[in-house]
């Protein structure tokens, strides 16, 4: 097995099913049908609803640091735990929710590789309907690191600049890269306009991914993103998206698989920059 | 039982086999090769509506052979059937279930039609809506079967699930029906055999059966385009979740603009007669496309015509002009 950047980040099942219910390690779930959770989980795992729960209710913006304290303290984690996320679409959301850890500086966050469908493939892995009971803690998070994100105007003088390669990498299905849809159907949060930041490279997220849910080994991640998609290592790099969520899987492949350097996740991406006046577009 | 008189004890006694199978209807003027016998073997004549009768009732069976299931004092203290299913498989399941006192769950995708799901409840089943369209991509364990699949882990005391994706029965069903019923149909004549694949139980059951009969007989599968709403089917891009595809076993896959399902149906209806739904549709259209290739050759071709159109008429809508009142 090739060995990443950073193989700490990552727990293998049989690792974690070693570890259900050990004191000061924290199973999360975190899924795109927030249905899931509730009719399974890992024993012992608390679930987070990306929809309510990890971006501000109000504003469009990420959770503040205070309702971040909250959720995490709310679920009965304190700030020495490890904190295990995992959920379905290959880690999709719990990457999300993995960036989120590392912006407001929890110190030892991991995913489960395979996410919930290596989970659910294993005959000997526990799963329960149960609710988990929790004792509140008084969590307390860093400041948002801002450097793990970027944000429009980053985004806007990339696809200005005629440096190449820019480094951005779109994460989003070719039909949306192209611009022949600008969301995947049934899709409610969309764009005014279809298409690709100029310069943007297309690697569908999934791409990471083996059949069973794990990541790729570290040769096929290379040659897929540095390769052909040409990405200049010495470079800082942004990954985006419609949304900001399954950049956040492209981003943890980057900077932790990979080791790049300097790797920002645009959260805005296709609905705030497709949705802005004057700024260029590839179709 | 009776198959000459058509009186019945019970519904499960009217299930298709060699003695009592599907009837097959042959191609008029749709046919472009008129030496070719062309047949459609209308499925929608099985008692709960569609070809996943077979599969289903040979799951069921097993199950309760196995002591799987369990009536309880409420439906919900036994333990009865979850299942991962685009509509079809769910709803013969579900009237089976009920009929014999168990409960059912179906967890059905969200582009499954409006009809399929009111179906389901109509048969007694509980109904689980999953969106899983939201990024298909390769290697995505698809949303349904991963809800179906946690449903039967975590709640193992009240739910067992057949998984008709996985299920050597789903094969099993066509070899021992279909293939038999229609080698006696076509008196060992058969050709051609036109099919579709969405968990490809009938293609590899077809498949093993026929070939065994006659390796030189040919199978024919039809794929819709990516992005298709052709309810049941799948496009090569969405067969890994199917465990039992196996592409040898298939001589040519035929892929199709989704959106011709549609116009072939209304054709079949109003040439043929046949209500067929839009499987039956895009089959209809592979076969054309074998058969144009030379309108001289003769043969005898057997479409699975799945199921049909009544419980698409959203769909209809949706995708032909004009048949709505808007
Ligand atoms: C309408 C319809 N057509 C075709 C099929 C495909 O049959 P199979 O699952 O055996 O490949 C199905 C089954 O899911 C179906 O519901």
């Amino acid at each position: 097995m090739s060995s990443y950047a950073y193989p700490e980040v990552l727990v293998e099942t049989d690792w974690a099913k070693a570890n259900i219910s050990k004191p000061g390690i924290r199973f999360v779930e975190v899924d795109v049908d927030t249905k899931a959770y509730e009719v399974g989980h890992i024993p012992g795992a608390v679930g987070f609803n990306w929809q309510t729960q990890l971006q501000d209710q109000v504003r469009r913006d990420i959770v503040s640091k205070e309702e971040f304290e909250k959720l995490v303290g709310g679920a009965g984690i304190t700030n020495s735990d490890t904190v295990i996320l995992y959920g379905d679409n290959n880690n999709w959301f719990a990457a999300y929710a993995f960036w989120l850890f590392k912006l407001y500086g929890h110190r030892d966050v991991r995913l489960l590789n395979g996410g919930r469908v290596k989970w659910l493939a294993g005959a000997d892995l526990p799963l329960t309907a149960e609710k988990t009971a929790v004792t509140p803690t008084a969590y307390r998070a860093a400041s948002a690191d801002e450097s793990l994100r970027a944000k429009l105007l980053d985004v806007i003088e990339i696809a200005r600049s005629s440096s190449r390669p820019s480094n951005l990498v779109d994460v989003r299905s070719p039909d949306e890269f192209s611009g022949k849809v600008i969301a995947p159907p049934g899709m409610t949060e969309t764009a005014q306009r279809g298409g690709h930041v100029p310069g943007a490279a297309s690697v569908p997220w999934a791409r990471a991914v083996n059949q069973d849910g794990t990541f790729k080994p570290l040769e096929e991640l290379k040659q897929l993103y540095l390769v052909e998609a040409k990405l200049n290592p010495g470079k800082p790099t942004v990954a985006y998206c419609r949304i900001g969520e399954r950049s956040s899987h492209t981003w943890f492949v980057l900077k932790y698989l990979l080791g790049l350097k300097d790797v920002r996740n645009y959260d805005g991406s296709w609905t705030e920059y497709g949705s802005v006046i004057g700024v260029p577009i590839e179709r | 039982m009776n198959h000459r008189t058509r009186v019945y004890d019970s519904i499960f006694e009217m299930l298709p086999g060699e003695e009592n199978p599907s009837p097959m209807v042959r191609i008029g003027k749709m046919n472009p090769a008129p030496a070719f016998e062309l047949y459609a073997k209308l499925e929608w004549l099985n008692p709960f509506g569609s070809i996943k009768d077979r599969a289903a009732s040979e799951m069921i069976r097993d199950l309760e052979s196995r002591g799987e299931l369990r009536r309880g004092e409420t439906r919900a203290s036994g333990r009865g059937i979850v299942e991962p299913t685009s509509g079809n498989t769910g709803i013969s399941l579900a009237a089976m279930a009920s009929a014999k006192g168990y409960a059912m769950r179906a967890v059905v995708p969200q582009k499954v039609p409006l009809e399929k799901r009111v179906l389901l409840r109509i048969a007694g089943a509980d109904v689980d809506v999953i969106n899983d369209q939201m990024c298909p991509s390769p290697g995505m364990g698809e949303g349904s079967i991963g809800i179906a699949r946690s449903y039967a882990k975590a709640q193992k005391d009240h739910y067992v699930m057949p998984n008709q994706y996985e299920n050597e029965l789903n094969v099993a069903a066509h070899v021992r029906t279909t293939g038999p019923e229609i080698w006696r149909q076509t008196e060992g004549r058969i050709t051609h055999a036109f099919v579709s694949l969405g968990t490809a139980g009938t293609a590899m059951g077809l498949s093993r059966f026929l070939k065994g009969k006659n390796p030189a007989i040919r199978i024919i599968a039809v794929q819709p385009s990516e992005g298709h709403d052709v309810p049941g089917l799948r496009n090569k891009s969405e067969l890994h979740v199917t465990k039992l595809f196996d592409e040898k076993q298939i001589d040519e896959i035929l892929e199709i603009p989704f959106e011709l399902a549609y116009t072939r149906v209304l054709e079949l209806c109003r040439t043929e007669g046949l209500f067929a739904g839009p499987s039956s549709g895009l089959i209809y259209e592979g076969a054309r496309r074998v058969l144009e290739r030379d309108t001289k050759q003769k043969g005898v071709g057997v479409m699975m015509f799945c199921d049909n159109v009544f419980k698409y008429v959203s769909s209809m809508v949706r995708h032909v002009p004009g048949l709505g009142e808007e």
